[in-house]
């Protein structure tokens, strides 16, 4: 257990999923926009079509800029993010998908150098030469998500991985493909958008209805497949995820999920038919509306994964509850329950470590730190705040809050508490006297 | 708690899928290219500013090659930083893990503050001589670059004493989370990272003025200019980075004696053999350009040599409290590592040809035309792409299938 960050109001995991969903703006733009820019190009050439050209030049250098330095930037964000909010959940993701993450470096270093050679080379190479550059940037860069799925599912459905300690057991689980194909139809969605925002400042009318139309043709597409990948994603989760999704999904979370997509495909379809209708705040609009829908999709799998960071293994709070004989990992439950967490975790003062009436006080807030503030912040607002949730499950008394604790033993989506009987009731207490004094 | 019981109760306990050595080596590699482009993108970026802060048509001229450098460097910077940092987490996980969490807030600010500086690179370069928020951009791209490798520098640190870290962790008893505090730092160790900026930048115009020379649109005496200004930069930066090394080999912990390290040594001798050829170059009669690609070659040596004596300097902070980065359980995954280096050959190839082009074009006056090799090279490359992922495809079909009702 490494030091806890914490993050008022917002908790640290929170500063973790803001950083992540921006991400998936400028990441799925760049695996998807270059399959519209090369068929452009493509046409351009075809047609002899200059002002078509000019589209795709905007389209890149915006696909340049927002995607290598936000994109590229808001991806590494992740990884410190992560680092700082559950880095025993990172550590040990890296630690079994190492090669994974390298193989998918390896395809952003083709990414990277491409992006810029055909950003920067229209007028500088022959035109066949530009086009397989741009062949090479959607393949590679498209070929990222195919690696970094494998990866991101692992952490919802380790699947045979739990047993093996395999690489592949765990890449290739049951939700890999479904959430390929929904990841690669949505991010069509999103490249239309984004060409519609570019393609609203062309000054030639053909030009911009023709690009507006491929894109909402192209959106339209999006949409609707993702549409049907997301019924096929839905239907391959586990039984025990549904069950925490019905415990755990707000009805406003899934109108959040719902409406939007509904209101974007519409958008696509107005699109296809009347191109010329759309101007560059209409186009924002879409976006924003569009990021609304991937953002409850992403809170939604964020939210099926508890009580684990990595399901069937390590708990959201990053103890490790079960062992795992494949890679030789022993459960934390055990050793923390004999010894004392407090004893035994490596980032506690050492006046914290022995119990006593002096520290009992401090310790509690040391344990509620440790067990509970991946997800709980211990303020009176913000994010699941413990002082609000307490006194909303009525608990003035040490004693039933000790009860609480040990009852959570059988919840679906929640951690049981780890420790031993007096770390417990000092928890207690603490809790119960934060929820009265409301600090 | 004992440092070494407390790192080894830090260290994951999932072991590595190969054996640390391969790691380590990897680590060093790609740090030794991703610090080079580091020093570029401040460099580049200095001198953007100071070209259109100086003006004239020669520096005006200069600015704008840099202000475009810059952009591309940071974002090379940023791509081979991604390797390093991954390694690091492998083979160093407590070292990394503990410094991030105890400064975090700058962990994060790290990120926006990059995103500020390299979004400005791009304002710098798109606005024109005349606006000042162009230059504004980027004097505030400079210093958010700046900032970055401080807040990287002291997370780097802070790693090394791992015998503090439970102390800035606790105040009055308590755990302090905020992550707001910087810990450490070594100005002498952030120097030493920092003044090479210049030196790479000096060899880089030189290859500048090489690389172009043969373009017949080009100003041949501007080039000129170009290169012998480089040479001037590369070899005086040099020679202050050597004062910048000694004085951050007299901060080391004299126990370690450093100075007597094989593999420091190496890197010392190369870091003088090279401020010779400098010397040298400089008065090469076609001007230092003429010797840019082996200034080239020994500047990388030289930073591979560094980027190696980091490393063992590293193992001794590390071995103070016990640990080796040899100690990690391997829990061999050949299937993995198989995937990782054969994508890594296959990638190589994809990537040579990306950049081969970029080559040749950017030294034609015009429109370059590819030959049928070049050709050939890029149907190749797409071809290679194409059955990466239809052997991927296929192997993820045999385990899903392998794998389902189990």
């Amino acid at each position: 257990m490494y030091p806890v960050w914490e993050v008022p109001y917002l908790t640290a995991g929170g500063v973790l999923a803001l950083i992540a969903t921006f991400h998936m703006l400028p990441s799925h733009l760049a695996t998807s926009a270059m399959w519209l820019s090369v068929y452009l190009e493509g046409k351009a050439y075809r047609e002899e079509r200059p002002e078509l050209l000019e589209f795709v030049k905007k389209y890149s250098k915006f696909l340049l800029v927002f995607s290598y330095v936000f994109g590229s930037l808001s991806g590494v964000g992740i990884w410190f993010s992560a680092t700082v909010a559950a880095p025993r959940g990172i550590s040990g993701l890296i630690h079994n998908y190492v090669w994974g993450w390298a193989t998918e470096w390896v395809f952003f270093l083709i990414e990277v150098a491409g992006i810029f050679l055909y950003t920067y080379s229209f007028d500088k190479v022959d035109r066949r030469t530009h086009l397989t550059v741009g062949w090479v940037f959607a393949a590679a860069s498209w070929t990222t998500m195919v690696v970094i799925v494998g990866i991101l599912t692992f952490m919802l459905t380790p699947g045979r991985w739990l047993a093996t300690g395999g690489f592949f057991d765990g890449f290739f689980n049951q939700t890999y493909w479904p959430q390929l194909l929904l990841r690669t139809t949505a991010m069509f969605a999103l490249a239309a958008a984004f060409a519609v925002l570019v393609a609203a400042r062309l000054k030639d009318e053909r030009a911009r209805a023709e690009v507006v139309r491929a894109a909402g043709v192209t959106g339209l597409a999006g949409t609707l497949l993702g549409a049907a990948c997301f019924a096929w994603y839905h239907a391959s989760l586990p039984a025990a995820l549904h069950d925490v999704l019905d415990a755990l999904l707000t009805p406003a979370l899934g109108r959040w999920m719902l409406y939007p997509a509904l209101a974007v495909g519409l958008y696509f379809a107005v699109l296809a038919f009347k191109p010329l209708r759309v101007g560059t705040a209409a186009a924002l609009g879409a976006i924003v509306v569009l990021f609304a829908s991937v953002f409850a999709l992403e809170r939604a799998r964020e939210l099926i994964r508890k009580p684990y960071l990595m399901p069937g293994m390590m708990y959201s709070n990053q103890i490790i509850g079960a062992d795992l004989p494949a890679k030789g990992v022993g459960s934390d439950a055990g050793r923390f329950a004999r010894t004392g967490i407090l004893a035994a975790a490596p980032f506690v003062p050492e006046g914290l470590r022995t119990l006593g009436d002096s520290n009992r006080a401090e310790a509690g807030r040391m344990l509620a730190l440790l067990e509970c503030s991946a997800c709980h912040t211990l303020q009176e607002r913000g994010l699941r705040p413990l002082p609000r949730l307490v006194r909303g499950l009525g608990m003035d008394d040490p004693a039933a809050m000790t009860g609480f604790l040990d009852a959570l033993e059988g919840y679906p989506y929640m951690p049981p508490f780890v420790g031993n009987q007096a770390e417990k009731e000092a928890l207690a207490a603490y809790l119960v006297a934060l929820a009265r004094n409301g600090r | 708690m004992q440092t070494g019981t407390m790192l080894s109760l830090l260290q994951d306990p999932m072991g590595v899928p190969f054996y640390p050595a391969v790691f380590q080596a990897l680590m060093v590699l790609t740090f030794a290219l991703h610090i080079l482009f580091v020093n570029l993108s401040v460099g580049t970026t200095a001198l953007a500013v100071f070209g259109r802060l100086k003006g004239g048509e020669r520096w005006t001229a200069l600015s704008r090659g840099m202000g475009k450098s810059a952009a591309a460097c940071v974002s090379t910077a940023i791509l081979l930083g991604v390797a390093p940092l991954l390694f690091v987490q492998v083979i160093y996980d407590p070292f990394w893990y503990a410094s991030n969490t105890l400064s975090a807030a700058w962990v994060i600010a790290f990120v926006f503050v990059m995103m500020a500086g390299y979004g400005s690179t791009y304002v710098f370069t798109m606005r024109s001589e005349a606006d000042r928020l162009g230059l504004a951009a980027g004097v505030f791209s400079l210093a958010m670059f700046l900032t970055a490798g401080f807040t990287m520098h002291a997370l780097n640190f802070q790693m090394l004493q791992p015998e503090k870290w439970l102390g800035w962790y606790t105040q009055a008893g308590a755990a302090v989370t905020s992550g707001l505090v910087l810990h450490d730092f070594s100005l002498p160790r952030f120097l030493h990272f920092i003044v090479p900026a210049f030196a790479a930048t000096g060899v880089y115009l030189m290859l500048y003025a090489r690389y172009f020379e043969v373009r017949p649109d080009l100003d041949k005496e501007h080039l000129s200019w170009v290169g012998r200004l480089g040479g001037g930069l590369a070899f005086w930066t040099t020679g202050v980075q050597t004062l910048a090394g000694l004085g951050w080999l007299l901060s080391l912990p004299p126990e370690f004696r450093f100075y007597a390290h094989p593999v420091f040594m190496l890197a010392a001798v190369l870091g003088a053999s090279l401020l010779f050829f400098l010397y040298e170059a400089r008065r090469s009669p076609g001007g230092p350009q003429r010797l840019a690609w082996p200034a080239a070659g020994g500047l990388l040596a030289t930073v591979l040599a560094m980027a190696a004596a980091r490393e063992a300097l590293r193992g001794l902070y590390v071995g103070r409290s016990g640990f080796t980065a040899m100690s990690h359980r391997v829990n061999l995954d050949l299937a993995s590592t198989a995937l990782f280096f054969v994508t890594f050959a296959l990638g190589l190839v994809v990537l040579a040809w990306l950049l081969s082009v970029a080559y040749q074009a950017g030294r034609t006056a015009g429109r370059w035309e590819a030959g049928p090799r070049m050709r050939r090279w890029g149907w190749a490359s797409v071809g290679l792409l194409a059955a990466w992922l239809a052997v991927v495809a296929g192997l993820g079909v045999v385990v899903t299938l392998k794998n389902a009702g189990s």
